[in-house]
């Protein structure tokens, strides 16, 4: 592997993509369409009590990450036997390129229009931080998470692209691998509860069966109008059987959620006080959320003694844990060099087994 | 040109061979159950064009695949320049230029860029591949195509700049696959001599191709494969060639005279449309034959082999086929 190589091949790339799509529409269309969702958003959201800000950079910037995993698998899904299908692979091949040049290349053009993509809607995550108290230190923050899960979906699709011969079949295998980590993830973990879950003795602070059991009741087993209403003097400290769900066992299926990745590595939130409450914020709640799924089955004492009343006790904030992205970033990292290796490894020549229908050149 | 070789011998050593050119033993080669190359053996030395011809599905274009590093043989040897392209597929690269039959272009490139980056490919730099394109137009007369996208080029420009890409890094060894195919017959002549002058400056190529009639006039030595395997492997010489038996082809004004003149003769004849065929031991009987039907006064107006040697031996080696 080689600069110069690296190179040749990605001004190739990019070169022939400039020349053959129609990019300014594609990416006028993009600008609008984000430009047009991030100003409903403001129009919706902004008032004179409520800073629109947090929730349009999450909703901006989920936006830009949800139609990025729908353009960019697009970039790399049949760059190698869509390559091999034109029989121009091997012109290559069959030059003093590596197989890595060649993979690499084609990486870092696609990767490069990727960013093109996000650099055109940059204008509204920077008006959403402008708009709303948002650090520049977590705007620029989430956009290298997402130009680094851009690189990781190019390299998913050029894997799978040197994985089948046809390219309808490996753009459809890469939007499967797509589907899978964004809704894959999601729906393994909230159906494996079943798996993780424990009858266990809980501690609660309420109100106790007997209290219920002592109060008059009518002939056909309904409150009597004599029954008491309890009150914060009858709450015990008390236990009982339940369902806990053992979340810390699953949680790891999280952070291989882009979106997940994304959400929580928006850094400088105050994450445990969900009391200042300023909109629809979605990246904060998956956040928050996955960090408790982390945490995993709450120890502490349920609070139940809650009559409406001052000086109640509140409802307890939920678990949480260090921030879970780290995590992600190393299983995006991990694969992202597996899919290069990979692909560089089908690229080597000469080969020995040819699939069905492969051609070499 | 002897600098270059002799910065091609590999350092002592090394696995390679001191010999140069393409050597093939007993290459063998299938794809799951269809054997496409049997059993192949083949020498192409420096300095000479060497032919490969053979029915389509001979697998010519696989025994090129294999020459060219893209494919590794069941069985058998390859060795180019001396170096085997399986183990040693970066040494064989530097020296091969293929063109492959039925190759596709980056089509939104103009016919130079092709060229500027197969050039940088081979780890040219940006002086010296500008150079080396320019020269290379020049040779092809591809200049004033030089600017086109190779979308907009016809089927013949198109072998054209295929022939000029496997040129570009000016290798030692030829691998061309129907480099005439599409062809208009200057650009036939000028590809014969283009060929002719490289075979001079000691590059060792090797032709796949179906029109004989060219292989002929450009070839020094034509190995037949049929079936995948190795039918033949002859020498396309003047002396050999003027003691094989061949078809010949007169034409005369006085047709019914002729033909009555080889009956009485007992030279066997068959009419082909409005002259007839005979077949003839070499040279010297066709040159006695000429020279008694001039002496009996049949006035001739064309006497020609009415197949080349070639042909002749292609269609002997392939005639088993259903």
């Amino acid at each position: 592997m080689s600069l110069h190589g690296i190179r040749t091949v990605a001004g190739l790339e990019l070169k022939q993509r400039a020349r053959t799509s129609r990019w300014p529409i594609v990416l006028l269309l993009w600008f609008l369409f984000v430009a047009g969702v991030t100003f409903l958003s403001y129009k919706a959201l902004n008032t004179a009590a409520i800073k629109a800000g947090p929730t349009l950079y999450d909703v901006t910037t989920f936006l830009v990450l949800g139609l990025s995993m729908l353009v960019v698998p697009s970039l790399t899904a049949t760059s190698v036997n869509g390559d091999r299908e034109a029989g121009v692979l091997a012109t290559l091949q069959t030059t003093l390129l590596t197989p890595a040049d060649i993979i690499v290349g084609k990486l870092v053009s696609s990767w490069a229009i990727a960013l093109v993509f996000l650099g055109v809607s940059s204008p509204f995550l920077i008006w959403a931080w402008i708009a709303g108290g948002i650090g520049f230190g977590q705007v620029v923050g989430s956009l290298l998470v997402l130009a680094f899960v851009l690189a990781v979906t190019c390299a998913i699709g050029l894997a799978f692209s040197t994985l089948t011969a046809r390219t309808v079949a490996s753009a459809v295998l890469t939007y499967l691998g797509m589907a899978g980590l964004v809704f894959g993830t999601v729906i393994v973990f909230f159906m494996s509860f079943f798996l993780v879950q424990n009858r266990e003795q809980v501690r609660y602070y309420g109100i106790p069966d007997s209290f219920w059991q002592s109060q008059p009741t009518n002939a056909d087993g309904s409150p009597s109008p004599d029954a008491v209403v309890p009150t914060v003097g009858d709450c015990r400290h008390l236990t009982r059987e339940e369902n806990v769900i053992h979340t810390e066992r699953i949680w790891w299926l999280l952070p291989m959620n882009p979106f997940v990745v994304v959400a929580d590595a928006a850094p400088g939130r105050v994450l445990t006080n969900r009391d200042v409450y300023t909109g629809f914020q979605p990246m904060r709640e998956i956040s928050i959320g996955a960090r408790a799924a982390r945490a995993g089955a709450d120890p502490r004492e349920r609070q139940e003694c809650n009559f409406g009343n001052p000086g109640d006790p509140a409802e307890l904030p939920p678990l949480q844990s260090g921030p879970i992205y780290p995590y992600g970033l190393a299983f995006y990292l991990a694969l992202g060099a597996g899919a290069t290796w990979l692909a560089i490894r089908r690229t080597r020549t000469p080969v020995t087994r040819l699939p069905n229908g492969t051609r070499i050149a | 040109m002897t600098g270059d070789q002799s910065a091609q011998q590999p350092a002592s050593g090394g696995t390679a061979t001191a010999v140069g050119g393409i050597e093939v033993a007993s290459v063998r080669r299938a794809f799951g159950s269809v054997l496409a190359v049997d059993d192949i053996s083949l020498t192409a030395r420096p300095g000479e064009v060497t032919a490969l011809v053979g029915p389509n599905g001979a697998g010519k274009t696989t025994l090129l695949l294999m020459l060219a590093t893209l494919l590794v043989p069941d069985h058998g040897t390859i060795r180019i320049d001396g170096f085997d392209p399986v183990t040693q597929p970066g040494e064989v690269r530097a020296r091969i230029g293929w063109m492959p039959d039925g190759f596709g272009t980056w089509d939104a490139l103009t016919v130079r860029e092709v060229l500027h980056t197969i050039a940088a490919a081979y780890r040219m730099g940006p002086v010296e591949a500008r150079a080396r394109t320019e020269a290379i137009l020049e040779l092809l007369h591809l200049g004033d195509l030089a600017d086109r996208r190779a979308r907009v080029l016809s089927r013949g420009q198109k072998q054209r700049l295929g022939l000029a890409r496997a040129l570009i890094h000016d290798p030692s060894v030829l691998l061309l696959d129907e480099p005439a195919s599409g062809l208009d017959p200057r650009s036939r002549i000028e590809l014969r001599d283009v060929l002719r002058s490289m075979a001079a400056e000691g590059k060792t190529i090797l032709v796949s191709s179906h029109i004989l009639t060219e292989l002929q006039e450009v070839a020094d030595r034509a190995v037949i494969v049929a079936r995948g395997r190795t039918t033949e492997s002859q020498t396309l010489d003047a002396v050999e060639l003027a003691t094989t038996v061949g078809s010949w082809r007169i034409t005369s004004l006085d047709p019914d005279r002729l033909r009555s003149w080889l009956h009485d003769h007992h030279v066997p004849w068959r009419a082909e449309l409005a002259a007839v065929e005979v077949e003839v031991g070499g040279d010297e009987q066709a040159a006695r034959l000429l020279a008694d039907l001039v002496a009996d006064g049949i006035r001739i107006t064309a006497f020609a082999p009415s197949q080349g040697a070639l042909e002749a031996a292609y269609l002997a080696a392939t005639e088993d086929r259903q």
